[in-house]
């Protein structure tokens, strides 16, 4: 079940999403769903004229990766916000762990508000992104 | 004032702050649960609410919704070129940047903020607007500016669902150390013998029925040009009609190989791993009057000159490829 409002407190870790390993595969079906075709994400031949070792996962694939550890912990609740820095770059073979912790919870205007502090990790120590989100829990 | 003054370029950059990229965008597609479908499986999102209308009814939402972090998704072009009317403001903008040699990007934040969640026949209108571009920093990167564009998500009745503050950042790709003045690289050939990486062969030239004499001739050591078997004028790259007669009659003549630097350029960016950077590739015309492309070894590219005199060599790149190449006369 969803976490309540109520049973929130600060400093509460939510739990943890690890995505195994980022495959090639991942990167293709992400270009897809989102319409990013970049080749940068998805030709090695490309990539590698561009100075690359090889294709690199898209920001925006580990920023949605981020986003279930929201969805996994409470669930359907509205998220309000959602903001990233992308810090390294995520590539093919990596795992990504995604982590978070409560900041602070507030009511404002009769909603209940409980804001986030996000992180990607490849490695440990390895910070591919580093991201906040308020989510408006019941 | 100078084209290279910094305050004049900085100025040029300030009167992009507040334009708009280009016309508002209408998504292709309303907001449909097949896309969100395919959204949920790249991002492993089983959550019932995006995909399961019984379990969606009964969620805070009461029906299906598309997860907020495809807010963006929704409006990309996917494979459609931009539409052709209208400034392009973002191609004028990196066109500025590039001038300068800030030619490296690279994505520095993305905030966004959902004013509701977006449900199945939503229609999206995005817009984009610089919203400002900083002074000139310095980072691990290199130096650059960072621009921050604000993206603006409405709904078919012109409300706004969401926005998106992108931060970039538009950088000089650091050098990698030119090559030491008194050791100059000899390209192609010595490329090969640098031991850190191995490197993939030189690309092949374009060959064609009208073009491979003169390739086929390289691996024999001859430079051979094309001569109008009726007018008798030289020709070159070559082509099957005379451009002056119009004759398709031809034969070709060796040429000396000994001609003066007409022009050159120094490529840097983009790195191609076949080559050695920096690379000079000259235009050289030959003593007997066509011009011809070619790369100059065997003098530090900041010795080259144009008029400089040269003499053609030939040089095997690999089993399959001999190419000319043309090195300074010693006085």
């Amino acid at each position: 079940m969803a976490v309540r409002y109520a049973d929130v407190k600060v400093g509460d870790e939510l739990p943890k999403y690890v995505h195994a390993k980022v495959t090639r595969t991942d990167l293709v079906k992400y270009a897809g769903a989102s319409g990013d075709y970049n080749p940068m994400h998805h030709d090695e031949g490309i990539a590698k004229m561009a100075g690359m070792p090889s294709v690199f996962a898209h920001g925006m694939f580990s920023m949605g990766l981020l986003s279930n550890v929201l969805v996994n912990w409470a669930g359907a609740a509205s998220v309000k916000m959602f903001d990233v820095q992308f810090r390294a770059i995520t590539w093919p073979d990596e795992p990504v762990t995604c982590t978070g912790k409560v900041a602070g919870k507030r009511e404002e205007g009769g909603q209940k508000l409980v804001d986030v502090e996000l992180l990607c990790e490849t490695k440990p120590g390895t910070k591919t992104i580093i991201g906040k989100a308020t989510l408006r829990l019941q | 004032m100078s084209q290279d003054d910094p305050t004049e370029f900085q100025a040029r950059l300030k009167q992009f702050e507040g334009r708009e990229l280009g016309e508002p965008f209408v998504a292709r597609d309303p907001v449909n649960i097949p896309m969100i479908r395919h959204w949920c499986d790249a991002m492993s999102d089983a959550n019932p609410v995006y995909t399961d209308p019984q379990a969606a009814e009964g969620s805070v939402h009461g029906g299906i919704v598309a997860p907020p972090t495809m807010l963006q998704a929704w409006t990309m072009r996917g494979l459609k070129p931009p539409p052709t009317k209208g400034a392009d403001v973002q191609k004028e903008l990196w066109g500025v940047f590039d001038s300068r040699g800030y030619t490296s990007i690279v994505a520095v934040n993305c905030d966004q903020e959902y004013a509701r969640y977006l449900r199945p026949g939503d229609l999206l209108t995005h817009s984009v607007v610089i919203d400002s571009i900083s002074d000139e920093k310095k980072t691990a990167l290199g130096q650059g500016h960072f621009i921050s564009q604000l993206h603006t998500f409405r709904d078919q009745r012109g409300e706004t669902v969401g926005t998106m503050r992108f931060r970039l950042f538009r950088f000089k790709p650091p050098a990698k150390g030119d090559a030491p003045k008194e050791a100059p690289k000899e390209a192609p050939k010595d490329a090969s013998k640098d031991p850190s990486r191995p490197r993939p062969p030189r690309p092949r030239p374009g060959m064609t029925r009208d073009t491979e004499h003169f390739w086929a001739a390289l691996k024999e050591g001859k430079l051979l040009i094309q001569k109008c078997r009726s007018c008798g004028k030289l020709r070159h790259p070559p082509e099957p009609m005379c451009p002056h007669c119009n004759s398709l009659e031809w034969d070709t003549t060796l040429s000396k190989g000994r001609g003066r630097i007409y022009s050159f350029v120094v490529m840097h960016y983009p790195p191609i791993p076949a080559f050695d950077y920096p690379n000079p590739i000259a235009l050289v015309e030959l003593d007997e009057g066509v011009r011809i492309v070619s790369n100059v070894i065997g003098i530090p590219k900041d010795d080259i000159a144009i008029g400089m005199e040269v003499q053609c060599e030939f040089v095997a790149c690999d089993d399959d490829l001999t190419l000319h190449q043309f090195r300074p006369v010693a006085k």
